[in-house]
């Protein structure tokens, strides 16, 4: 028995949209940046460190990778972050990196860039706190991108995507993903660091996304019932609760418009 | 820990039996040390470490996203043994991984060529594209689906 895909609960105005980090606007891209920057300022477990530090070090390295949770627990880990960065910047939403476009440019401008608007780029880079370094030289994140050939192709998802078995489009998926973060090298490729690094948001952002495509593509298919009440540790949340994003109040609408109604007066 | 593995013959499913779909399942994959793409090669006989994708019995790769070593005291990343079943904490962090690549293509073109067993050769490659000790696997299996 499994649980089929997401039925929308909210009112669509209730919802926020997570946009392609390509096409953000410039407020937009600004108010991410100035909630990853004002995160950083903060240094008890309302701040980027502590979020970060969840995935890895310091210990426990609490991020599920390998198993049956590898999906809900990313999504249950960017719902949380995104709304300690709400708290800095309301209305703020986690971009996603589409790495099988664009594949010329590699890492996206918006974090590629070293400074922007005439300050640093929060983007860019990140500090490791002292215990959540691999050795003590590693103060700040650095990337190693490979060749822009090698990120994956559209091709290659949409084989992906296909699947309709959950724990194999899974593994496919997160195969895939840890490929990515070879990719990006540096603090990405452990996992004892790779929070750190501004861009992991936006790399996993994008893992949401391809499961919540999937989760449209098949409907009758889904996560494995014997998986459904799953903690997914530390966070309060189980799995099932993390199927429907529209109950997580976003979504990934490639666009959206609003008109007024008449009203009810 | 290997950097290139070669397993015995695998059979190739029989011609008359169509598929739609092949997959090799590598199962029981270490993730404990550093982060590696797994090229694979599926032929009549092994690849040497030298072969990348573009050899012709490249087939495609998988990757590993690695805990990059141990951070904790002895003991820290050994997997229990013999679990409690009424243990309902979260498994070990390094309980091994399985990873799934789709051949279907590949197994196709062996069988045009009345081949009846290949040999899965996997050559691991950390980011400094050269193999290197990392691999370690329990067994790998082709499942086809009709």
């Amino acid at each position: 028995m499994s649980v089929a895909s997401p039925t929308p609960t909210q009112a669509p105005q209730a919802l926020r949209h997570r946009r392609s980090v390509r096409r953000l606007t410039a407020g937009q891209l600004a108010d991410l940046r100035n909630a990853i920057a004002a995160a950083q300022e903060i240094g008890d477990d309302r701040g980027y460190q502590f979020w970060a530090g969840i995935h890895g070090l310091p210990l426990p390295i609490s991020c599920t990778h390998h198993t049956e949770l590898f999906l809900p627990w990313h999504r249950a880990y960017l719902y949380l972050f995104e709304k300690a960065l709400q708290e800095r910047v309301p209305g703020v939403t986690l971009p996603w990196w589409d790495w099988t476009a664009n594949h010329a440019e590699g890492v996206p401008e918006a974090y590629s860039r070293r400074r922007a608007n005439g300050r640093r780029n929060p983007l860019f880079d990140s500090p490791i706190q002292p215990g959540g370094r691999e050795n003590p030289r590693q103060a700040r994140t650095v990337r190693t991108p490979g060749a822009p050939g090698e990120l994956p192709s559209s091709a290659q998802v949409e084989a992906i995507l296909a699947n309709r078995d959950f724990l194999t489009f899974q593994t496919q998926l997160e195969s895939i993903h840890d490929g990515v973060h070879v990719w990006v090298g540096g603090t990405m490729e452990s996992i004892a660091t790779a929070a750190y690094d501004p861009i992991f948001w936006s790399h996993h952002c994008m893992i949401d996304r391809l499961w919540y495509l999937w989760q449209l593509r098949h409907p009758g298919a889904g996560i494995p019932a014997r998986l459904l009440d799953r903690a997914l540790a530390p966070f309060p949340l189980t799995v099932r609760q993390t199927l429907d994003v529209s109950g997580l109040g976003y979504d990934y609408a490639a666009s959206t418009a609003v008109a007024e109604g008449p009203g009810h007066g | 820990m290997v950097e290139r593995f070669t397993s015995k013959p695998i059979e190739l499913p029989p011609a008359d039996r169509p598929f739609v779909r092949a997959d090799l399942i590598f199962h029981g994959l270490d993730h404990s040390g550093a982060s590696f793409e797994a090229q694979v090669f599926l032929g009549s006989r092994g690849v040497g470490r030298d072969a990348d994708r573009d050899h012709r019995a490249y087939v495609g790769s998988f990757f590993i996203f690695g805990h990059g070593g141990c951070f904790g005291d002895v003991g820290h990343c050994d997997i229990p043994r013999d679990r409690d079943p009424f243990d309902l904490r979260p498994p070990h962090q390094l309980e091994p991984a399985t990873r799934i690549l789709t051949v279907t293509e590949a197994v196709a073109g062996l069988l045009e060529r009345d081949v009846e067993t290949a040999k899965v050769t996997v050559i691991a490659r950390t980011a400094s594209k050269k193999p290197a000790d990392v691999l370690a696997f329990e067994k790998v299996r082709l499942a086809t689906y009709a």
